[in-house]
């Protein structure tokens, strides 16, 4: 049981203070696949980040199983958006390093890393280095490193946004057998709505400016499930309603002043011209 | 053709077939093979200490960062320093002789390895640390299996710009506090007024330099260039 506690995060610099995260509470439950959404800037990542201990929380706490977090460690495995390989090692090896730091003997971990790969299907490229493989291939490797490690939770950051729809599309499959047979908790931040709702138990919506959780939405759909289903899509749609109102308040602090959601609902063509010339 | 044309008189401007000449002679009567293997073992003594040194003030500098603050500046400007400035120094310390020599080398090529050091691990991207520490690595750990393999690419690069400034610094010490070696040769040559050896003798710095440089550094710098996918297929 993982359990945030009115966690704040304040971030200052010379000029102001931006309250990134603003008292979130949130309980996930062991073996519970939750989702993170949000607009851009809404602390999501902070969030992960203070759960994996890679940063400090400017209040509040987080409990696992009743003790406070208060470093990085082995037992909250972060995935990244970028692979974020080590380049100098061999896949098997990248693979192999969290278990070699833990002090595991040479041959079991081996053995697990080879169990892990033949996982994400890619025992024919263990020794090969990072910069041979494709981008789907090398987060596939980053997915079997943190699986290696044997943690009960699995932070995701993001970790398909940056490859191609089809990639991700069998990720998508792949992932969910993996937390179907591992039986891991899982927290995943992300911000394409179609994936979290694919993927979630829960999905967790935020708001951004302050960071808070807005509302939570159940998912109580039949696995393994595709993007092409009907009852997917209406999910989809109504958080979708909840988030456009927070993608257009954040959009309005960013851009200019005129810019509006609505006003691009007709396109006109450059080449009309309105029967000029009859 | 520059010495056919006969612009210059045979002393200053040698014949290609006198510098082989003399450099035949030289190998025949070992005396170019005795300078050679003193020379290369006072460079290697005087880079292996300017490596051990080097790479030390540079992890050190980097644990502590009040040295960073300090001492950066000042390593930065005794790189811009020539070796040969610090001959004068190193003789009144050392005497004539080998340590000085020595001494000249080491301190011509540790600036320039602490400096990549430096700047090689200030480099490692905040990623990996990242990565590392979700997977339970810290401390001396995290060093090892991290930061100094993310960093090895600019170390080496640092190590062979180290490599042809030791051997400067060797030309240097042995050209002006001579008892034996090529830069002793070269001297000897000089005050002959033997232009073949003169020429003979800097076409063998030039080859060994070469040598050196393309076999060791560039072996070492293409397996891991090769590993990190920065070579082009």
């Amino acid at each position: 049981m993982l359990k945030i506690e009115g966690v704040n995060k304040v971030f200052t610099n010379n000029y102001a203070a931006a309250n990134t995260l603003d008292n979130v509470d949130l309980t996930v439950v062991d073996g519970e696949f939750v989702s993170l959404v949000g607009p851009s800037g809404c602390g999501k990542s902070t969030l992960l980040n203070i759960i994996a201990g890679l940063e400090r929380a400017s209040g509040g706490r987080v409990l696992k199983k009743g003790t406070e977090i208060k470093d990085a460690g082995p037992d909250r495995v972060v995935m990244f958006q970028e692979a974020a390989l080590f380049p100098w090692l061999k896949v098997l090896d990248n693979v192999e390093y969290g278990m070699k730091i833990a002090g595991m003997p040479k041959q079991k971990r081996k053995e697990k890393a080879w169990h892990y790969l033949k996982m994400v299907h890619l025992t024919r490229f263990a020794s090969s280095y990072p910069h041979e493989l494709s981008g789907g291939m090398r987060q596939r490797v980053a997915l079997a490193r943190a699986l290696a490690m044997d943690s009960d939770i699995l932070l995701m950051d993001e970790p398909f946004a940056s490859l191609d729809s089809q990639t991700r599309s069998i990720l998508h499959t792949e992932l969910q057998q993996i937390w179907r047979t591992t039986g891991k908790t899982i927290v995943f931040v992300t911000h394409n709505v179609e994936e979290a709702v694919l993927l979630a138990d829960r999905v967790v919506v935020m708001t951004a400016n302050p960071g808070r959780i807005k509302k939570e939405f159940r998912v109580q759909l039949a696995r393994p499930r595709d993007l092409e289903n009907v009852d997917l899509a209406f999910v989809v749609s109504q958080i979708m309603q909840e988030l456009k109102e927070e993608v257009e308040k954040v959009a309005k602090a960013e851009y200019d002043s005129d810019w509006s959601l609505e006003k691009s609902t007709f396109l006109p063509s450059p080449n009309n011209n309105m029967g000029n010339g009859i | 053709m520059v010495f056919r044309s006969n612009i210059w008189p045979e002393y200053l401007f040698p014949s290609p077939l006198g510098v082989l000449q003399n450099l035949d002679s030289g190998f025949r009567d070992g005396s170019l093979f005795i300078a050679i293997g003193i020379s290369i073992k006072r460079v290697l003594t005087g880079y292996m200490i300017s490596l051990t040194a080097g790479l030390t003030l540079g992890l050190l500098i980097i644990r502590f960062s009040y040295l960073d603050e300090t001492l950066s500046p000042l390593l930065l400007g005794f790189q811009t320093l020539p070796s040969i400035c610090w001959l004068p120094l190193a003789i009144l310390w050392f005497g004539i002789g080998e340590d000085s020599i020595i001494f000249v080398i080491a301190i011509g090529s540790i600036f320039s390895i602490s400096i990549a050091t430096l700047s090689g691990i200030k480099n490692v991207p905040p990623i990996y640390m990242r990565v590392a520490k979700t997977m339970g690595a810290k401390g001396l750990k995290a060093y090892t299996t991290v930061v100094i393999p993310a960093a090895l690419p600019a170390i080496i690069s640092g190590m062979k710009q180290g490599w042809s400034f030791a051997w400067r610094a060797l030309m240097a010490g042995e050209l002006l506090s001579p008892k034996d070696g090529l830069g002793y040769a070269l001297t000897i040559g000089r005050d002959l007024h033997d232009m073949n050896q003169v020429v003979g003798v800097m076409i063998i710095i030039i080859f060994i330099g070469l040598v050196v440089d393309n076999l060791i550094f560039g072996k070492l710098e293409y397996s891991i260039r090769y590993r990190w996918g920065l070579t082009q297929t």
